[in-house]
């Protein structure tokens, strides 16, 4: 019996080895959600897939439906991953953005909007790279699954008063009296509101900073808070 | 998931599906390949690993296989010890030597940094690797990783470390399959991608 095909785009988020030279590979699908799927001989020189199965990568690809796993038929490369591995933050920054959406997906739940702030975020990141691009892609992303921060008023007795504080376990930013969790910058504060009101661009123009810094701590304690986990790529490149 | 094997036959299961490369399926076919055996064959095949295991271990400098406290290329004392090529495994060694176009010293990291999986510097031989290099007289250091992400990952890794050394870095280069595995790759393609290694840790941030 022949397997029926699919045809979608992705972006893999990781691959496992499997036997000799095989690997199994998680992709993003833009209308299937998350598919793991068998790519045949990937290890080998001269494999017809080559680089085009990487994490980070977009594809279009053509799938056989399996009884457990899809077997990849066929790989068309959209966005490559050579500006990724160029340069050791270009390729922390993807692999972390990569281990929050595997950590965000079931299999079998479409989540088309995941998928392409993924992509637009891996995009930027081969661009130009930034010290924010990780950090807004965490706030788009949560602000998606219905998570935004308040960061206009204390979240706590709603005050209007000058904010000092930042606490997930709370929603948001608080004001002197109420403060709990980690201290927040004002500088930290205006971008934070620049990624989330709109003016993502002049966000990722920033230069790296002590501010940046602090945003893409709350930015990453917050995605650990909502997947309820440690994030990997985070905790071992946060020193670098 | 009910227990469908006796204690022993389970066990045995689960043993060879740790290794790599074996799932759940080829663990079971190889477990009842092994029952059917006669005792004398299975006997031989144990008797082999634990004689390896008991006589192999690791070079004290570069974590190549050895069957002393040095493998035989840093026994060898017309490589030359300033240039030292960096790789995941001893298996690559062995591809890399085939090629007849190294003449230096290596370095075995024993793995890959795999940030997905928690795999990092730390679980590797990467602090050992910087501690060679000015007793040993390195100018060169060479990254032979696997041309994939994790292979990559290390690679970068090791030469932003790297940048206070004032060492010469360079990467093995084009020819080389992105996504494959190096032991893959035949000798004529590794000696031109050694050959052609190109200069790396050109990092634009770099102060
Ligand atoms: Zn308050
Ligand atoms: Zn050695």
């Amino acid at each position: 019996m022949r397997r029926p095909l699919y045809r979608d785009r992705g972006v893999v988020l990781r691959t496992y080895r499997l036997g000799e030279a095989d690997r199994i590979v998680v992709v993003l699908t833009e209308q299937r959600g998350k598919v793991r799927a068998v790519a045949n001989g990937v290890r080998k020189t001269g494999s017809r897939f080559g680089a085009r199965l990487e994490p980070g990568s977009h594809v279009q690809v053509l799938m056989a439906e399996g009884r457990g796993l899809d077997t990849i038929s066929q790989v068309e490369v959209i966005d490559s991953v050579a500006h990724l591995v160029d340069d050791l933050d270009h390729l922390t920054s993807a692999l972390a953005m990569l281990e929050a959406a595997d950590q965000l997906t079931l299999e079998g739940e479409p989540n088309a909007p995941l998928y392409r702030m993924l992509v637009g975020a891996l995009r930027t990141v081969s661009q130009r790279g930034g010290p924010l691009v990780v950090p807004a892609f965490f706030w788009k992303v949560l602000a998606a699954e219905g998570i935004r921060p308040e960061l206009d008023v204390c979240v706590r007795c709603g005050a209007d008063a000058p904010l000092v504080a930042f606490d997930m376990d709370h929603g948001g930013a608080l004001c002197r009296a109420c403060r709990s969790g980690a201290p927040l910058g004002a500088d930290a504060l205006g971008l934070m509101r620049d990624i989330l009101d709109g003016r993502l661009n002049q966000a990722l123009a920033a230069p790296a900073s002590a501010a940046t810094h602090e945003v893409a701590g709350h930015a990453a304690r917050a995605m650990e808070h909502h997947i309820e986990r440690r994030l990997r790529t985070v905790a071992m490149f946060e020193r670098l | 998931m009910a227990a469908v094997y006796t204690a022993p036959v389970q066990a045995l299961i689960d043993e060879l599906g740790r290794l790599p490369g074996i799932g759940l399926k080829s663990a079971q076919r190889i477990a009842f390949h092994l029952l059917k055996l006669p005792a004398a064959d299975v006997h031989r095949l144990s008797a082999a690993i634990n004689d390896a295991k008991a006589r192999v271990r690791f070079c004290q400098r570069c974590f190549n296989v050895a069957d002393g406290e040095w493998c035989p290329i840093c026994l060898d004392e017309r490589r030359d010890t300033r240039v030292l090529c960096v790789v995941e495994e001893s298996r690559d060694i062995v591809a890399l030597e085939r090629t007849g176009e190294f003449r230096g010293r290596y370095h075995v990291l024993l793995g890959a940094m795999s940030p997905l999986e928690g795999i990092g510097p730390e679980d590797l031989k990467m602090k050992e690797l910087f501690a060679r290099l000015e007793p040993e007289g390195v100018t060169e250091v060479i990254l032979c990783t696997n041309p994939n992400t994790e292979g990559e990952v290390t690679a970068l890794y090791i030469a932003r470390m790297l940048r206070p050394f004032g060492i010469r870095v360079t990467r093995i280069a084009s020819g080389l399959p992105v996504g494959g595995d190096l032991e893959y790759a035949d000798e004529l393609t590794l000696g031109r991608a050694l050959e052609g290694r190109r200069e790396f840790a050109t990092d634009p941030a770099a102060p």
